[in-house]
């Protein structure tokens, strides 16, 4: 970059293209949310496999892809900032301490406090995984996600009109509607502005 | 010529180096370099001035054995780019 006297014009267009080039460096990708809704999907689908066929001893077997999910993702996350040298933003941090935050509490009301919980639990699960979405598609403005979370959201309230039983395809239809979709959006979303 | 705009930031570097930080938390000597495309050399003068004017925080620690430098920007920084901006809008459209 060359030394050089600069307008006023041409140092505001600097600013703001700097801003946001760098902006557009880390934006936000749907891997993760993919990721997290094929989980759920898959967890909560496996239950139901195994309820359907009376295997009532294995049901709770693929929470435990949970844990294991969280694992997969820190090391993603740490492996990609790493590789790609990205700078931490604040939304950035902000989001990831509260998926930290809002998913331990979920794994910990699973693990532990289920039967407390009882009926509640699958709606409250998925109103809190709703808030996640709701604050992710909020900060990073990405309509879709805002909207596939309040779409969740609604489907987590209403599941308390349903009896448990129904809770899991509640919420493997909630991680459709509000991480997969958006998150495959999100994606196409990145490939055109990255041509 | 524009002699009320602060000399420091009135540099198309060093703009561009406060532009960058104020849009992340914290960012390496390697990012800030690809991102305006400068000389090492170049980019560590511009880096000093930023930092000798109190408006950037530099850290200098280690990564796998390697030298990191991480740059932040300061609460000084983030008033004089407020008032860099503010004074540059005044230049566009003066009251």
């Amino acid at each position: 970059m060359e030394k050089s006297e600069l307008t006023p014009e041409q140092s505001l267009l600097l600013i703001s293209k700097t801003i946001e080039d760098t902006k557009e460096r880390f934006k936000e990708h749907g891997g993760i949310f993919i990721f997290w809704g094929s989980l759920t999907v898959l967890v909560f689908g496996s239950q139901l496999i195994f309820s359907l066929l009376e295997l009532y001893q294995f049901t709770m077997l693929p929470i435990y892809l949970f844990p294991l999910g969280a694992i997969l993702t820190g090391l993603y996350v740490w492996r990609e900032y790493r590789r790609h040298n990205i700078p931490r933003t604040i939304i950035g941090n902000v989001l990831q301490n509260i998926g930290w935050v809002v998913g331990m509490n979920l794994m910990i009301m699973g693990f532990l406090f289920s039967d407390v919980l009882g009926d509640a639990m699958g709606p409250v699960f998925i109103i809190l995984l709703a808030l996640m979405i709701i604050v992710s598609g909020l900060s990073i403005r990405f309509k879709p996600l805002t909207i596939g979370g309040a779409l969740a959201n609604l489907i987590g309230l209403g599941s308390f009109f349903f009896e448990r039983d129904y809770h899991g395809i509640s919420l493997m239809v909630a991680a459709v509607v509000g991480m997969i979709i958006p998150g495959i959006m999100l994606n196409i979303a990145r490939r055109k502005t990255d041509v | 010529m524009f002699k009320d705009l602060d000399p420091i930031l009135h540099s198309q570097l060093r703009l561009s180096i406060v532009s960058i930080l104020m849009s992340v938390d914290e960012a390496n000597f390697t990012f800030i370099k690809e991102e305006t495309q400068a000389t090492s050399g170049n980019l560590s003068i511009q880096i000093k001035k930023l930092q000798e004017a109190g408006y950037i925080k530099v850290k200098k620690t280690f990564k796998n054995n390697y030298p990191n430098t991480s740059l932040s920007i300061t609460r000084k920084g983030m008033v004089a780019f407020e008032n860099y901006v503010n004074d540059l809008k005044n230049y566009i459209n003066p009251k």
